[in-house]
């Protein structure tokens, strides 16, 4: 008869297979090196050249199991991996030209979200009347989207010669980038993110007489979460139905990422760590176009070829680089934990 | 953008400006023409010729009435709060019953009430007819309802006119009715000539004024429901008012023997006289 305990066991086994598989794979590697290793002193050169060969081969598997594949499996899987994300972009200090690279910026998130198949949505946008767009919402619908992107929250300078300034300065702008996690409606009820007792929705405006007097279009809305004090207003759609809809999406996302980052803090809390900033106004990357240049100061790393980050392509090995350092920054903490 | 179109586009609100951009686009129009139809008042409704009601999207041409916020914000009410009205509703909206609720929208313009109330309650469960003077009103219902998905049986505009003291006999419609909702005129003519020209110069003047006091409709349909076999015994109205009407139409109400409430629209005007038979 199986008792709960056992299920319980029998999950655990099966979670911790394929670490098992991966630890028979790096100790039978190691027999047949070891077993081996005589040859290297074979006194027929033929042999001896073979032998040598197959070891350092052997000697590349070892160190692949022990660099790649252990590590990714003691990492914890991610609870966010199948998350959509929401991308909140806002101009900072530098007027029109901040509002100019915003576009810019957008245009880069989109087609670096066309190249990984994920669905890309305006949802809301400001233009700037000098040009440019003051603040915009992407909708990024896809599996991963979200870890993949988590990483571009914080402030983005541009360091570039204005197309209106005339003396030829170079002058720094920016723009802040907020990635939020985007659940489905079903699943934010799952969640409990919220109460419905606890929201307050407003629609704006005052139509004096209203009714048959006025005909003009009244679609914005605002929510309030009065709990948090979150606030939510939106009026990009002549549907108020969509406009509703757009909000409760954006409120949801903003309490889940509160709910991972509160998650995150406990956590290190409870084994006492130093918590790495995750300031989001806080410089994390400059794009600086004379040099051809994009840095990501958290990470020190820069790629010398502005253009193809801007056109999505390179912004991948940027993506990837700071999940890898997330990755390590995690097995770090676990580490430290269990000294 | 040319220096021109900027100047002409600055006397409009943001949004509106986007949504005739994506209707330019979408239609193939020039922009230029539409804005400038905007600035000439034209209400954007009739210019991209839809109005999103709830989470529909229905034809608007004119000169019929443009369905307003508050009338869907009513009807959507009302949707929620039928099925709780009493037993014999209750009972026939928590599953098939042997017959399906009628209902009857007064004036019924675009359709929009009883086109919205087809769509949210369950397929079968009533059978609604819109009647309406104009012929262009009766033309746009029918097809708001195809466009929507509604069924000729389940929603049927007509040509009628429920002053006509032989209307209650008309072959257009069938008496007796479980709910009856009506948006009638109720501008009064005093009011009539200050409004918006986006209002007063577009839409028909016979779909907004109510007569010199914006009562003259109440008053009829006050006398229509106290007319023997055109209501069923536990009948549900809801009449939608203007901002300052709703307690003079109560008290009519009230006094053909039926027990009345008022509803407050998100804006705060008292909206919507809602009466049950006694």
């Amino acid at each position: 008869m199986a008792t709960p305990e056992d299920v319980a066991r029998l999950r655990q086994l099966k979670e911790t297979e394929p670490l098992q598989v991966a630890w028979d794979d790096w100790t039978s590697t190691r027999k047949v090196l070891e077993d081996m290793t005589p040859l290297l002193n074979d006194p027929d050169p033929a042999m001896k050249a073979l032998a040598s060969e197959e070891a350092s081969e052997l000697d590349q598997k070892l160190s692949n199991i022990l660099k790649e594949t252990l590590p990714s499996l003691l990492v914890p899987p991610s609870t966010t991996a199948n998350l959509s994300a929401l991308v909140e972009l806002k101009s900072g200090v530098g007027g029109t030209e901040s509002s100019l690279f915003l576009a810019t910026l957008l245009r880069m998130y989109m087609r670096f979200s066309q190249s990984n198949s994920w669905q890309a949505t305006v949802v809301a946008d400001n233009e700037n009347e000098g040009g440019g767009i003051k603040d915009a919402i992407v909708e990024i619908k896809g599996v991963g989207a979200y870890d993949a992107l988590r990483w571009e929250s914080g402030v983005h300078r541009v360091q570039r010669v204005p197309a209106t300034e005339s003396g030829g300065r170079v002058h720094t702008s920016t723009v802040a980038v907020i990635v939020l996690p985007l659940i489905e409606e079903k699943d934010a009820q799952k969640e409990e993110l919220y109460s419905m007792d606890d929201i307050k929705l407003e629609v704006m405006r005052a139509r004096g007489a209203g009714g048959q007097h006025v005909n003009k279009t009244e679609s914005a809305v605002r929510l309030t979460h009065i709990p948090t004090g979150i606030t939510v207003s939106m009026q990009d759609e002549r549907s108020q139905h969509q406009n509703r809809r757009r909000a409760f999406q954006v409120l949801s996302a903003r309490l889940m990422d509160q709910k991972i980052t509160r998650e995150i803090a406990q956590r290190r809390a409870t084994k006492n760590n130093l918590i790495k900033s995750a300031d989001r106004s806080e410089k994390i990357r400059t794009y600086n176009y004379a040099q051809e240049r994009v840095t990501d100061h958290r990470i020190g790393f820069s790629v010398m070829n502005l253009t193809s980050v801007l056109e999505g392509d390179a912004l991948q090995e940027f993506t990837d680089r700071l999940r890898q350092d997330f990755e390590e920054t995690a097995m770090e903490d676990m580490l430290n934990s269990e000294s | 953008m040319h220096a021109f179109m900027r100047t002409l586009t600055s006397g409009l609100p943001g949004n509106e400006l986007k949504w005739l951009k994506q209707g330019a686009k979408e239609s193939n129009r020039s922009l230029e023409s539409l804005v400038k139809r905007r600035l000439a008042h034209e209400p954007i409704q009739y210019i991209l010729g839809t109005e999103p009601f709830g989470d529909l999207d229905l034809l608007c041409r004119a000169p019929v009435l443009i369905p307003r916020p508050e009338t869907h914000w009513w009807t959507a009410a009302l949707a929620e709060y039928l099925p709780k009205t009493n037993k014999r509703f209750a009972e026939h909206f928590a599953g098939p019953t042997s017959r399906t609720l009628s209902l009857l929208d007064l004036g019924t313009g675009s359709g929009c009430i009883p086109i919205l109330l087809c769509h949210l309650w369950p397929k079968g469960s009533i059978v609604a007819t819109g009647i309406d003077i104009s012929q262009h009103a009766v033309s746009l219902a029918n097809e708001n309802a195809t466009l929507c998905g509604i069924s000729r049986s389940t929603f049927k505009a007509a040509l009628a006119d429920f002053l006509d003291p032989a209307f209650p006999n008309a072959e257009t419609i069938n008496p007796p009715y479980d709910i009856l909702t009506s948006n009638p005129p109720y501008i009064t003519a005093d009011e009539y000539l200050h409004l918006d020209d986006d209002v007063a110069n577009f839409e028909d003047p016979t779909a907004l004024i109510g007569g010199s006091d914006g009562l003259q409709y109440y008053r009829d349909i006050a006398n229509l429901i106290s007319r023997d076999g055109f209501l069923s015994s536990d009948a549900v109205i809801a009449l939608e008012v203007g901002h300052s009407q709703a307690d003079v139409v109560s008290d009519m109400i009230h006094s053909k023997g039926f027990n009345t409430d008022i509803w407050r629209d998100p804006w705060g005007k008292k909206r919507t006289v809602i009466g049950h038979r006694r």
